[in-house]
């Protein structure tokens, strides 16, 4: 098959996943018992004023009616108005991205960098000592609250060691931010040599970074050995050990053989590490997306959580789409199947 | 049977064949062994509360105030003067009030529903697969947190929303094992001796197909413990100073940066401990369950 036609075909299977996302996302709102028209309205609004707002928000139409609407305007590229900042809701997401996908970017390869060679170690001897303490250790990562685990490290760091800054945003307030390229601070500052934006952005990266890479290494070790496990047990791996290939030789054969399914483990993983990531931003005001959209869902900001829930949403069928391309370049065969 | 020596079943009282499979999973699993030795130490806190509790979990001693540690307050006092130990204890009932009945909500619809849609097949089965695959998009926590936030914030709603949740887990479990069970003899017979659906799916299919529902059970109680907590510490269903353990480390989050750390540790550790006792014995479960993990120890 042409990669053409591979990247078609794709394309083609997302659209009713996204359908469905998109009805989901539509229906999350609609089921719920909080009243928006009152919420705008206030407590004094007439009945006239009452109807008025739910003629302009569309909700006197039928249930199908606002579906067919809301699958429109979305299709547009219009995510609505935010009901609290009257600030349309795609700009207000399009601005956050940027700073979200930069802590993602670092905690989760990271995690990646350190989970992988761990559980491939913790593999090559199951149930011994380095297996049985990283299990215990990748068990307790599971297990460890995001947000407890985000205020321990400030409470050690930041009060007790004064190591870090504190725990406001993502960089020092008198620090002037750099000249926006790409809209991280780090990057920005180094290509501008602000090196004061640049280290100030730095230091405050390091905790909210190693947070994430905790707990994304953690189910990222246990899958990469469960994966290897199962490889070292294969008929190509007997084969190259018959064969009387020297361990290194054979070693290297397990990475490349666990490579593929690992990597769509991480891709799959990075849809509840976004979600997880959202915590970490709420606990260091970090000012991104995931922030953005807990404050909206806690407040009851209905289009900005839609639109919200919808990215990433987004977001993960894309990581999806990727992997899939990636695979498909290194393993060609895997399209046989 | 996945573990024991089977001898004839009927004969054996089931407290007994429980007894036997319990001896089983300890001596294979010491990891499940301790998982389970540490939930059973919650469940006794959450158990025997009242008489543990030193003081009224919900009682404001206002001149003592944000006091450390010491021997009247064994994990110190938090922002309202409340004793921070007994809420801690307190706080096991939230755990298990709402990992139980949510778990038990999941298995109850996701269940028959894996069963019907395994054994239907077709576009029924197509239609319940693509939704659960659209679900599976959305990062659960922020789903469980829109959907709370949503529908109303009482401990009531939590538990329906996680366990409606939480239900395509084990529908996709039971659905594949249906998936394989479905051509077999016994269900075959089962069809020609005249049984109604209703018969074939509860009683010959259900038996055979639940065992991996089954070992997936204390992961997602771990899941809901965590997820109602992280609920909870966001401000969404469960409001301070209700002693929930993730309410409490909202409580002592601001106090964090001014060096009362009793507040929020204490409740921390307890919801690791008990999430970890439950990841520790669903990953033994689990093992012990799945012959091919078995056969990888």
């Amino acid at each position: 098959m042409s990669f053409q036609r591979f990247l078609l075909r794709r394309a083609i299977m997302v659209v009713p996943l996204m359908i469905g996302v998109v009805f989901i996302t539509f229906m999350l709102v609609r089921v719920g018992s909080l009243d928006p028209v009152g919420r705008l309205a206030g407590p004094t609004a007439t009945q006239a004023e009452f109807d008025a707002i739910r003629e302009s928000l569309g909700l006197d139409k039928s249930l199908w009616h606002q579906f067919a609407i809301y699958v429109g305007s979305v299709l547009r590229g219009d995510l609505g108005e935010s009901w609290l900042s009257n600030r349309s809701v795609l700009d207000d997401i399009r601005e956050r991205a940027v700073i979200s996908l930069e802590l993602l970017f670092w905690g989760v390869g990271i995690g990646t960098l350190v989970g992988v060679p761990v559980g491939l170690r913790a593999a090559f001897r199951p149930n011994g000592r380095f297996d049985q303490f990283t299990r215990v250790l990748s068990l307790l990562g599971f297990s460890i609250p995001t947000y407890w685990l985000a205020l321990v490290m400030i409470f050690v760091f930041f009060y007790l060691l004064g190591w870090a800054p504190p725990a406001i945003g993502r960089m020092s307030l008198l620090v002037t931010p750099p000249d926006p390229i790409t809209g991280s601070y780090l990057i920005d500052g180094l290509l501008t040599a602000n090196w004061e934006a640049a280290w100030s952005s730095a230091s405050h990266l390091v905790l909210p970074v190693i947070c994430l890479a905790i707990v994304s290494a953690a189910p990222i070790i246990k899958q990469t050995r469960a994966i290897a496990i199962e490889v070292l047990a294969s008929d190509a791996v007997r084969y190259a050990h018959a064969c009387g290939l020297p361990e290194r030789t054979v070693r290297k054969l397990v990475l490349r053989n666990s490579a593929v399914p690992v990597l769509t483990f991480v891709g799959t993983e990075l849809t509840g590490l976004v979600g997880t990531m959202s915590l970490i931003e709420f606990v260091f005001a970090w000012g991104g997306l995931g922030q953005y959209g807990l404050n909206a869902i806690i407040s009851g900001d209905f289009t900005a959580v839609q639109g919200y829930v919808l990215t990433l949403a987004l977001f993960s069928v894309l990581v999806f789409i990727v992997i899939d391309i990636i695979v498909h370049l290194i393993e060609p065969r895997s399209e046989l199947s | 049977m996945a573990y024991g020596a089977q001898t004839d079943l009927a004969e054996r009282s089931a407290f007994s064949v429980f007894w036997n499979r319990f001896v089983a999973v300890v001596r294979l699993s010491p990891t499940a062994a301790i998982g389970l030795f540490i939930i059973g130490v919650f469940g006794l806190l959450a158990f025997l509360a009242p008489w543990i509790m030193p003081h009224d979990p919900v009682a404001a001693y206002t001149d003592r105030v944000l006091q450390a540690p010491s021997a009247e307050h064994w994990f110190g006092t938090d922002g309202n003067g409340m004793d921070v130990f007994s809420r801690v204890i307190y706080g096991a009932r939230f755990g298990f009030g709402i990992a139980i009945p949510a778990v038990l909500l999941s298995l109850a619809i996701g269940v028959p529903v894996g069963l019907i849609a395994g054994y239907r097949g077709g576009y029924l089965d197509e239609i319940l697969m693509r939704f659960f695959d659209g679900l599976r998009v959305f990062p659960s926590i922020i789903l469980a947190l829109a959907v709370v936030a949503a529908t109303g914030q009482s401990l009531f709603n939590v538990i329906l929303v996680l366990g409606l949740l939480d239900s395509p887990v084990f529908a996709r479990v039971v659905r594949a094992e249906v998936l394989a069970l479905r051509s077999s003899n016994f269900v075959e017979s089962a069809v020609a001796a005249g049984n109604p659906t209703w018969r074939i799916l509860f009683v010959h299919l259900l038996p055979n197909a639940i065992q991996g529902a089954m070992a997936q059970t204390a992961v997602r109680a771990a899941w809901a413990v965590r997820i109602s907590a992280t609920l909870a510490f966001l401000g969404v269903g469960i409001q301070a100073p209700t002693p929930e353990w993730g309410a409490m480390i909202r409580q002592g989050a601001e106090f964090m940066v001014s060096g009362q750390w009793w507040v929020a540790v204490y409740p921390g550790l307890a919801l690791i401990f008990m999430v970890f006792g439950l990841n520790l014995f669903g990953d033994g479960l689990q093992d012990l369950m799945d012959p091919r993990r078995r056969a990888a120890k």
